[in-house]
């Protein structure tokens, strides 16, 4: 198995390699949304000292350090993964002896974050250079603590994008479900605005959900804001979440197969 | 448990295609309520395979070959009827039976486009679980056959198609399966192209005594390769059997050509247009336009040539099998 995943990322790492230029087009795209909501946030801190606590250099913290989270937790299977269902080129993937979504996506999706990763850490130290963050509160401990988290975000996360990529199986409407997916995490996984910032009903919502763990709680770790109890529930949501989303998957996966061999591949 | 490597029993697929007529009301209207055709791809074929067979799979565009292929190979799940392949359902997508067959359709399937063949080769490895030697020397076999060595350094994209088929279909035998099916294996080739294909489909054959389905439009591939062919069309077998047999059973016709001499003053399409319908049907033959040709019943063919040598001013007579595809038509049509 190991021979497997080690086989795949070199094929796909070659074939993301080849695309590198549309990747930095891709990333900078990407960026200009949480540089925005930063500079918005900053400077309306910056007029008033502060908003409802948080400092300017709060928030530039808090999207610095949301970039990079961002970034490690999100995925790109349905761009993947949803055209290979609907031009039938999945064909040729389901009759291997792998499962496609958890072997060759799963890798195409790390290799394609890898090299995003390289494009991102020249632009985020320039970055920090224009915004000078402080990152004073941020220690070896919140980051050794928020990497488990950053992990199970990212797992999180790609079964949930698996379960709606796979309706691509029924519908051919699956990019647009997925849109609605995207507002959902950057509603609740704190991307418009910190959580903390939010009315107490969506924050309430907010750690129910699944989403915080793709942003908003693994910063604050990183930035030691979260009490014991915050930490441990912020796990414990996690890992019902991804028993949950394994389930799903598995089910929602095997009906979508299915479903592909009985309307013809 | 069955003996044969291949058994079909009562195989049947019916597709629904949604169905609109054009316009805008209609596109509301399917929007809320869509209609749905059934289409019969597939209805009630049976037929077995032993292991080591090769079997030409024969009927015209949308006879259900592919549906039938596709359905043996796991891709689809059948309506109705069922499918037994070396001991399993395929359709169920066991990795063990996914490790011991092949299914080879087009010439983008298993292979990555951005990178080289060799790559993808090493992935097909690992993922089929090919330890070092067998790999090795399976792949040694390959490319003894195929010359696959020059290609293997360039990416996909840059091969040409006939480079293209050769790489994928070996890219698809590297797990040496115990069965391969392969939809139209050489598909816009040229002659030497299908020459080499044909040759290296005997040749595995031959070694590994592996069970071959194949389908093609090609007729020099089936009547090259295959002693037994299967024809469906509008998804119902229509033959089992012998290519020998089939124009025996369906066509017992010969072909009977000849060139008129030309008296200087007649030109040829005069002698051409002669009526020669008293001694049998006249043919169309596009390839030859020297010659006219004429369909006779086997048994009547050496009385009909004596009568038209003594009859007419023949300068060339040929007697000839009618071509297999001329023979499949009439199967198709029967």
């Amino acid at each position: 198995m190991l021979n497997i995943f080690k086989r795949l990322w070199q094929v796909n790492w070659a074939e993301q390699w080849q695309y590198r230029a549309n990747l930095a087009m891709y990333i900078l795209y990407w960026l200009v949304s949480p540089i925005i909501y930063l500079s918005v946030w900053t400077s309306i801190a910056t007029v008033n000292g502060d908003v409802k606590g948080l400092t300017a250099n709060d928030f530039i913290t808090y999207y610095m350090i949301l970039l990079i989270v961002d970034q490690l937790t999100s995925n790109i299977i349905i761009h993947i993964f949803g055209y290979k269902v609907q031009d039938g080129s999945l064909s040729g993937e389901l009759i291997k002896p792998i499962h496609p979504m958890l072997t060759n996506t799963l890798v195409n999706d790390i290799a394609f974050k890898t090299l995003n990763m390289m494009l991102l850490i020249p632009i985020w130290i320039g970055l920090a250079l224009l915004f000078k963050p402080q990152f004073d509160s941020v220690s070896l401990s919140g980051i050794a603590l928020a990497i488990p988290a950053i992990m199970l975000g990212y797992a999180i996360n790609f079964l949930l994008s698996g379960i709606i990529t796979s309706l691509a199986f029924w519908t051919t409407r699956v990019f647009s479900i997925h849109e609605f997916y995207y507002a959902l995490i950057m509603l609740f996984a704190g991307q418009f605005v910190p959580l903390k910032l939010m009315p107490e009903v969506i924050q309430n919502i907010a750690r129910v959900l699944p989403f915080q763990l793709f942003m908003y709680l693994p910063i604050q770790m990183i930035q030691g804001n979260l009490s014991a109890q915050e930490i441990t529930q912020g796990y414990v949501t996690g890992i019902l979440w991804l028993i949950a989303a394994l389930i799903g998957f598995q089910i929602v996966w095997r009906k979508g197969v299915k479903q592909y061999s009985a309307v013809g591949a | 448990m069955t003996s044969e490597t291949i058994l079909v029993e009562q195989l049947s697929k019916t597709y629904q295609v949604p169905e609109r007529e054009g316009g805008f009301v209609a596109a509301v209207k399917g929007f809320f309520k869509r209609k749905y055709k059934d289409v019969k791809a597939v209805q009630e074929v049976n037929f077995k395979i032993e292991q080591g067979e090769i079997v030409g799979f024969l009927g015209p565009n949308g006879a259900g070959k592919t549906t039938t292929l596709k359905m043996l190979s796991g891709l689809l799940h059948p309506t109705e009827g069922k499918a037994v392949v070396l001991g399993f359902t395929p359709w169920e997508l066991k990795p063990d039976y996914l490790r011991s067959m092949t299914l080879v359709m087009g010439q983008r399937n298993r292979l990555s486009w951005d990178i080289p063949a060799a790559d993808s080769y090493l992935l097909a490895q690992a993922i089929y679980r090919l330890s070092d030697d067998d790999y090795k020397k399976t792949y040694k076999e390959l490319d003894e056959l195929l010359e696959l060595e020059p290609l293997m350094k360039k990416p996909v994209r840059n091969l040409s198609l006939g480079e293209r088929m050769k790489v994928e279909i070996a890219a698809g035998l590297l797990h040496r399966p115990k069965v391969l099916f392969l939809d139209e294996p050489t598909i816009g080739l040229d002659i030497s192209g299908q020459v080499k294909i044909r040759e290296f489909l005997r040749e595995y054959n031959k070694r590994t005594g592996a069970t071959i389905l194949l389908t093609s439009h090609y007729m020099a591939d089936v009547t090259a390769l295959c002693e037994r062919i299967i024809i469906i069309h509008h998804g119902q077998l229509k033959y089992d059997g012998g290519i020998a047999n089939l124009s025996r059973r369906i066509a017992p016709f010969k072909l009977i050509g000849v060139r008129l001499a030309q008296s200087e003053a007649e030109g040829l399409e005069e002698s051409n247009g002669r009526d020669l319908s008293q001694y049998g049907e006249p043919v169309q033959n596009e390839e030859d336009a020297e010659k006219v040709y004429i369909r006779v019943k086997s048994e009547d063919v050496t009385k009909v040539t004596s009568r038209m040598l003594s009859d007419l001013p023949i300068h060339d007579i040929t007697i000839a099998d009618p071509p297999i595809e001329d023979v499949i038509e009439r199967a198709f049509n029967e």
